[in-house]
């Protein structure tokens, strides 16, 4: 857990670095007070979600919902490009850089997480890694590396009027990752 | 040989003061954020294993290809092999054709820009769609990309708004953040509508099959999201041998393009990924890769271009080139801009179109030394010169020149005739600031040194040499300026060498190192000179050959041999005077350098380093300690004191529009330290930085190394 801990420290020094937003709490339960206080308070109305195990495990399709929050987990491709917000799930952390990293090989995660003007990226805490070797390498021994793997490093960007930066072209304009301590399952570390 | 159309583009560039805005704003901050970004990590170190990646695949290209192709066979892409870019292209169309594509969106890939591949979709009636921002831009206002890593540099906010205005229904102020919006607003339609994607690479993966793209905008990600149709145009020097080799470039491309630690997005694709259909069915995409010679094959099998294949398409040499920060990329004439762009557009396109760009190198090195493949950009650009030289031939007056200069006789004959002659316009003093008519040129924003009336190869005779404990024998090389126009540098080296032991001659039959002939792409001459310099200096019965001249040290230690490499018997003696020749700062540095002393009367001095002592001999402390040891010295850093001071040998008679400049940005450093001296180890930068200090009235001295050493060192005793 100590050398968790200083990951997550990197990896949130360097998110916030690149204007990203990066929280960490302990419990599904906690997670989920959080997703809706943030969804509240961005004055986000709806939202297309990958119903994934982190958030099953938090129920948030049903909290988001009791907070008056329209949540699509379904019709991507319209709900996807006219949503205010995408929340996804991470495969892995990299604290090096604070670089998220995702296998997206289903079509429905990419619209979540790149159409959507605000992503929150959900994250277990144990899928931290040191380094971009050590992500290249984890990736290179998968069984099958995923036909589409995303590292995000921060929310859109570009420099290309007159080198000034300006955040959200063409992907999310806010990135937060959300990472949960608990693990999914009977907590089983998962890296 | 920069024809009068070029020379007319530079001076427009020169004088479009938005490009100079945009660039010169960058080129400020780029050394400093690119040094933090590279925090805590080693360049050298990484650049080493980006070296070692790409250059054994480069080495083992058709393994490479093959290996390649298999692995992204086998995860279900199709893969073609495009010898030309009209192959390429051809292949693209049939593509679209049959997949009844309508709409195309592009994400960014120089290789589509180097094939004019918009052209061809276009032609055939597909809507094509540009989605990096920068990219959009250019398409939208139809022109062509300035820098290959932030392709709309060269344009303000206001004319971004204009084309938006005259391309949209609706208007867009010209404020950053909205015109952003606007892109947003109108590529989100693109990408929902669009059935095919075309993406560039900057990493394709050989074990592996996948290919790497790496954005900050997204547009890559959202390229590779939705199209039912998916090409990849991708460059065959883009592998890797291994997946994580990657990971040394992401650790620099993004540092050296733009000084971020990482771009927002990197994007990994392995084969086909499903996608929405039409029919609202998810199936695997249609996939191609398409790897592209188009003449990088010709690169990779020529020995001095084979390295072109480390490059990373990074832009950090256009980023550091004094040259490129003046004029953009569009002078260079075609996609490829800069430095590289040089070389690449001579293969890519053709040697001819090379020739006026290429012309725009100062030689300065700062290139190679930022260059995340370790690349010997202006060594290969010189190569380019050299072969059009050898072709075509040098212009006239060119020609005549070094001829002159290679025949040492008659050179050194109109020398000292024009000792006498240079009277009316020196009137008396040590400079000239004014030359009449067409030589103008030469004295415009700085002034000329006269030449000496005694040359230092006859003040030597006069000489006397007090060596106490002698050691042994140093023989001076002395080059056209110490020789005949700073004579004084080179008492000072006597002396400095009288002190430390040595005795020290001056060979007679020695001349013009040849430098100015290599520069020029005369090889001819500049092997008539090397010939005559290593019989004149004899190495083999000296313990050293000291210059006081980088350049014409850097003639001595490297060029002889290249220049003499097939000719066994002379080669030999190069290397003889190659290992035995050494720059004035290194000899007194391994002879242990002067005992500390001086007048001890307070002295500010800063230090200019010349760009053949500092990156091609690797001097840098050195001057500094010999400058620092002196009584009554106080050194002060200038900034940017490794930047060109635009001499550059016959660069500025060549281009005294950019020369100038470039001088006026130095000017600028050295004043800031207020210091009384700066100090330099080369005679050309002493002569051109002389010259703008004197024209602009500055009240600061300029002195060699070893003339400090003698004024203020030895004299004092």
């Amino acid at each position: 857990m100590e050398d968790l801990n200083l990951l997550y420290e990197r990896f949130q020094t360097k998110l916030q670095n690149v204007a990203g937003e990066c929280h960490r709490v302990k419990t599904f339960q906690e997670a989920s007070e959080l997703i809706v206080k943030i969804v509240q308070e961005k004055g986000i109305e709806s939202i297309a979600m990958i119903n994934s195990p982190m958030a099953k495990a938090m129920n948030l399709k049903e909290a988001l919902s009791a907070n008056g929050v329209k949540v699509f987990t379904d019709r991507y491709p319209e709900t996807a490009a006219s949503a205010n917000a995408g929340i996804t799930e991470m495969k892995w952390a990299v604290a090096e850089l604070g670089t998220l990293v995702q296998y997206c090989e289903d079509v429905n995660e990419r619209l979540c997480s790149s159409f959507t003007p605000i992503h929150i990226a959900l994250v277990q805490t144990s899928t931290l890694l040191p380094d971009i070797m050590s992500a290249l390498i984890t990736i290179k021994n998968e069984p099958r590396i995923p036909g589409f793997v995303g590292f995000v490093t921060g929310p859109s960007r570009t420099s290309d009027i007159e080198r000034v930066l300006t955040i959200g072209v063409h992907g999310p304009e806010q990135l937060i990752a959300v990472f949960v301590d608990e693990q999914v399952g009977e907590g089983v570390v998962n890296g | 040989m920069a024809d009068a159309q070029f020379k007319k583009e530079i001076e427009n560039a020169l004088e479009n003061e938005v490009l100079r805005g945009a660039l010169g704003r960058f080129g400020d901050v780029y050394g400093k954020s690119r040094e933090q970004a590279y925090q805590g990590y080693d360049f050298p170190a990484l650049r080493e294993k980006v070296v070692e990646a790409k250059s054994y695949a480069a080495e083992h290209l058709d393994e490479m290809l093959d290996q390649f192709e298999k692995a992204a066979t086998a995860r279900g892409a199709k893969v073609f092999r495009a010898e030309t870019g009209e192959d390429a292209k051809r292949y693209i169309v049939e593509l679209a054709k049959a997949q009844k594509v309508k709409n195309i969106v592009k994400s960014k890939s120089m290789a589509s820009e180097e094939i004019h591949l918009n052209d061809a979709l276009l032609k055939e009636g597909f809507d094509v769609q540009e989605t990096d921002l920068g990219e959009w831009i250019i398409q939208l206002a139809g022109q062509r990309p300035s820098h290959m890593v932030m392709p709309a540099i060269h344009m303000t906010k206001e004319q971004v708004a204009d084309t938006f205005n005259a391309n949209l229904s609706y208007t867009s102020d010209p404020v950053i953040a909205k015109l952003v919006k606007t892109a947003r607003r109108e590529m989100r339609k693109k990408f929902m509508d669009a059935d095919m994607g075309i993406s560039g690479a900057n990493i394709a993966v050989a074990e592996t099959g996948t290919l790497m793209m790496l954005t900050n905008e997204g547009n890559a990600r959202l390229t590779a999201t939705w199209p039912r149709v998916h090409v990849f145009l991708v460059g065959i020097e883009k592998f890797v041998p291994k997946f994580e080799d990657a990971a040394y470039i992401l650790q620099t491309l993004p540092r050296n393009g733009t000084a971020q630690q990482i771009t927002s997005y990197v994007t990994m694709i392995t084969g086909p990924n499903p996608t929405y259909y039409p029919d609202g069915s998810i199936q695997d995409k249609e996939f191609h890769i398409i790897l592209m010679d188009n003449g990088r094959r010709k690169m990779y099998e020529d020995e001095k271009f084979k390295q072109v294949f480390n490059c990373i398409r990074c832009a950090a040499c256009l980023n550091v080139c004094p040259a490129f920060q003046l004029v953009g990329g569009h002078v260079y004439g075609h996609i490829y801009t800069g430095g590289i762009g040089t070389i690449l557009t001579a293969f890519l396109n053709s040697e001819k179109d090379a020739e006026n760009p290429q012309n725009l190198c100062l030689q300065c090195g700062k290139c190679t030394e930022v260059c995340a493949g370790n690349l010997d950009i202006p060594g290969m650009i010189l190569e380019i010169r050299n072969r059009i030289g050898e072709k075509k031939g040098l212009p006239a007056t060119q020609k005549f020149i070094l001829d002159v200069v290679s025949n040492r006789r008659l050179f050194h004959s109109l020398l000292r005739v024009a000792s006498k002659a240079q009277r009316p316009f020196s009137k008396g003093g040590p400079t000239i600031r004014h030359l009449p008519m067409f030589l103008s040129g030469l004295t415009e924003g700085r002034s000329l040194p006269t030449i000496a009336d005694v040359p230092f190869r006859d003040v030597i005779k006069n000489m006397k040499q007090e060596v106490k404990n002698p050691k042994g024998t140093v023989a001076f090389f002395g080059g056209c300026l110490v020789d005949f126009v700073y004579p004084k540098i080179g008492e000072g080296v006597v002396k400095v060498l009288n002190e430390k032991g040595y005795k020290v001659i001056f060979p007679e039959g020695q001349s013009c190192c040849g430098a100015p002939a290599s520069y020029m792409g005369d090889r001819q001459n500049a092997r008539k000179s090397a010939i005559m310099n290593i019989e004149a200096m004899n190495a083999e019965n000296v313990d050293y050959v000291v210059s006081a001249c980088p350049t014409c040290t850097h003639a001595l230690v490297e060029s002889y041999k290249e220049l003499l490499a097939d000719d066994p018997a002379m080669l030999k003696r190069a290397e003889e005077l190659s290992k035995k020749s050494m720059d004035f700062a290194k000899l007194l540095t391994i002879l242990g350098g002067l005992e500390k002393g001086g007048d001890g009367v307070p002295l500010k001095v800063t230090y200019h380093d010349s760009c053949h002592l500092r990156r091609k001999m690797g001097l840098i402390a050195e001057p500094r300690n010999i400058i620092s040891n002196i009584k009554g010295v106080e050194f002060v850093e200038m900034n940017e004191s490794d930047r060109c001071c635009g001499f550059a040998g016959s660069y500025s008679i060549k281009f005294p529009e950019m020369s100038g400049p470039i001088l006026q940005r130095k000017l600028k450093n050295i004043e800031a330290t207020g210091a009384d001296v700066v100090a330099v180890d080369c005679p050309g930068c002493l002569m051109q930085i002389n010259g703008g200090a004197d024209q602009a009235g500055l009240n600061i001295k300029v002195k060699h190394t070893a003339e400090l050493l003698l004024e203020k060192h030895l004299n004092a005793k």
